[in-house]
């Protein structure tokens, strides 16, 4: 996993406060103001999850809610994560899967 | 000096199919339809082929439709997304447990080949299936069809077998000139020395325009489809009280219908609305009879008109005290029926004897009553 700020914008931006999130049951940070999906994409998570049939792998590509090619399961509802404001204690997981229910 | 031998107005599926038939035994056939063909109920069902959710009375109707849909892609020259699938229409209670039992016992016995099953034995047939279940029937042969290609397939066979189609203008007025049948819709006039209405849920309006009424009752189906997912079901899944179909197609995602009800106008703008209550009732339903689809998104959720009359059966035959006009449609669960229904109504109309009866339109359409006033 890559740190937590090395992709981030180091000078002069303001930033909101620290929130934590547990991203499939790990505890990491990302900032106030960030989408789930800037914050997944600069903590180093790029496949978020598989296409239904050939499971290929599959990520954050429209950013702007159309594609739903980043959909991850918050606080247990299905969203896509360019649309989901970060929250402090909010439960992140990838790979959601309409089989189960349950990540992969 | 007609141009057509017949006129088709109307071109859903049961119009489409008597066209065809027609077409394909040498008549000159012109169907004419106010949008595109297959659009209406024909294109916006569930495309379910299910033989076990028929009632007993349609069950040849719906073994020989079946077939004719089965061989629909090679005859057609074009995919309708046939799939069999095998069925299971499922009872969560002892109260649907029995209503299951003495519904499916009818069908059975009008030929559908179907069985009633354990819940183990379901669960063996379907994983994906609630543990819930009490009782369900098995029907290997139960199969769907996608109905957004409905209208495409008939449009290619009816062109090919000769038939003209003319889509985008509504008629607006049926006139007889001696024995010719003058159609008007839209700049085009087309005559024909024969008529067939098939107006699905406006076919009161067409008899109206040859003075007939027609208690008509209009449903408006709900039917919605989920995101793609991974396989989850496999068989086709029924409720014992008819309030759910779904099956999952190819690319993953899942149809489900059931007959719910929305609202809106058939006419004007043909504007529906969903019932939100509705809407939940049906998905609640989908959930509790496959759990996997808990997590699983709406994409879309959709409405169409399905007309039937009282008695539920067809209309498919001669309009009385009328030569060479005719009538079709007006059913519930017409898609499997539809190709059998036109075939059946296009050889009546060739004089060729149809191989089962008709159902004749005469018991529900009249001539309006006139008021005697005395002399």
């Amino acid at each position: 996993m890559e740190g937590t700020t090395s992709l981030r914008i180091q000078q002069a931006v303001r930033r909101g406060p620290p929130v934590t999130l547990s991203v499939n049951g790990e505890a990491m940070v990302a900032y106030a103001g960030e989408t789930v999906a800037t914050a997944l994409r600069l903590l180093g998570f790029r496949r978020l999850r598989s296409s239904p049939r050939a499971g290929q792998p599959r990520g954050l590509f429209c950013a702007m809610g159309v594609c739903q090619e980043c959909v991850v399961r918050v606080d247990g509802r299905t969203v896509p994560a360019c649309l989901e404001p970060v929250r402090d204690g909010m439960s992140v997981v990838t790979h959601v899967d309409g089989r189960d229910g349950l990540s992969l | 000096m007609p141009d057509f031998d017949v006129a088709v107005v109307g071109g859903g599926i049961m119009g489409c199919a008597t066209a065809l038939q027609l077409a394909q035994h040498g008549m000159r056939v012109v169907v004419i339809e106010r949008r595109r063909l297959g659009m209406e109920a024909s294109g916006m069902n569930a495309g379910t082929l299910s033989l076990q959710i028929k009632r007993a009375a349609l069950v040849p109707y719906a073994l020989r439709g079946y077939e004719l849909w089965k061989t629909m892609a090679a005859r057609f020259g074009m995919d309708v997304g046939f799939h069999v699938r095998g069925g299971l229409t499922i009872a969560f209670t002892e109260t649907e447990a029995e209503v299951l039992v003495e519904r499916m016992g009818e069908r059975r016995a009008a030929g559908v080949p179907l069985e009633i099953v354990s819940p183990a034995r379901a669960l063996e047939i379907e994983p994906g299936l609630s543990h819930r279940l009490v009782l369900a029937s098995h029907c290997a042969l139960d199969g769907y069809a996608n109905s957004n290609l409905t209208g495409a397939a008939f449009r290619k066979a009816l062109l090919r077998a000769g038939a003209t189609v003319r889509e985008g203008e509504a008629v607006s007025a049926i006139d007889r000139d001696g024995g010719t049948f003058v159609i008007r819709a839209g700049e085009a006039v087309s005559r024909a020395a024969r008529v067939v209405l098939a107006g699905g849920a406006w076919l009161d309006r067409l008899v109206g325009f040859l003075g007939f009424n027609l208690p008509l009752h209009c449903r408006v189906n709900m039917v919605s489809v989920t995101e793609r997912c991974p396989p989850i079901v496999r068989a086709m899944v029924g409720h014992a009280l008819g309030l759910l179909t779904l099956k999952q197609s190819d690319n993953g995602t899942v149809l489900i219908g059931g007959g719910w009800q929305g609202t809106g106008d058939r006419d004007g703008d043909r504007a529906t609305e969903v019932i939100p209550e509705n809407l939940l009732g049906n998905m609640q339903l989908a959930v509790y009879a496959v759990p996997a689809l808990v997590h699983t998104r709406l994409v879309r959720t959709w409405h169409g008109f399905e007309a039937h009359v009282p008695d539920f059966l067809p209309l498919a035959g001669a309009l009385p005290g009328i030569d060479n006009a005719f009538v079709i449609g007006c059913v519930r669960g017409g898609y499997t029926i539809g190709p059998y229904m036109g075939q059946l109504l296009g050889d009546l109309i060739l004089g060729r004897r149809p191989g089962l009866p008709l159902f004749d339109p005469g018991r529900y359409i009249h001539r309006p009553m006139v008021a005697l006033t005395a002399p």
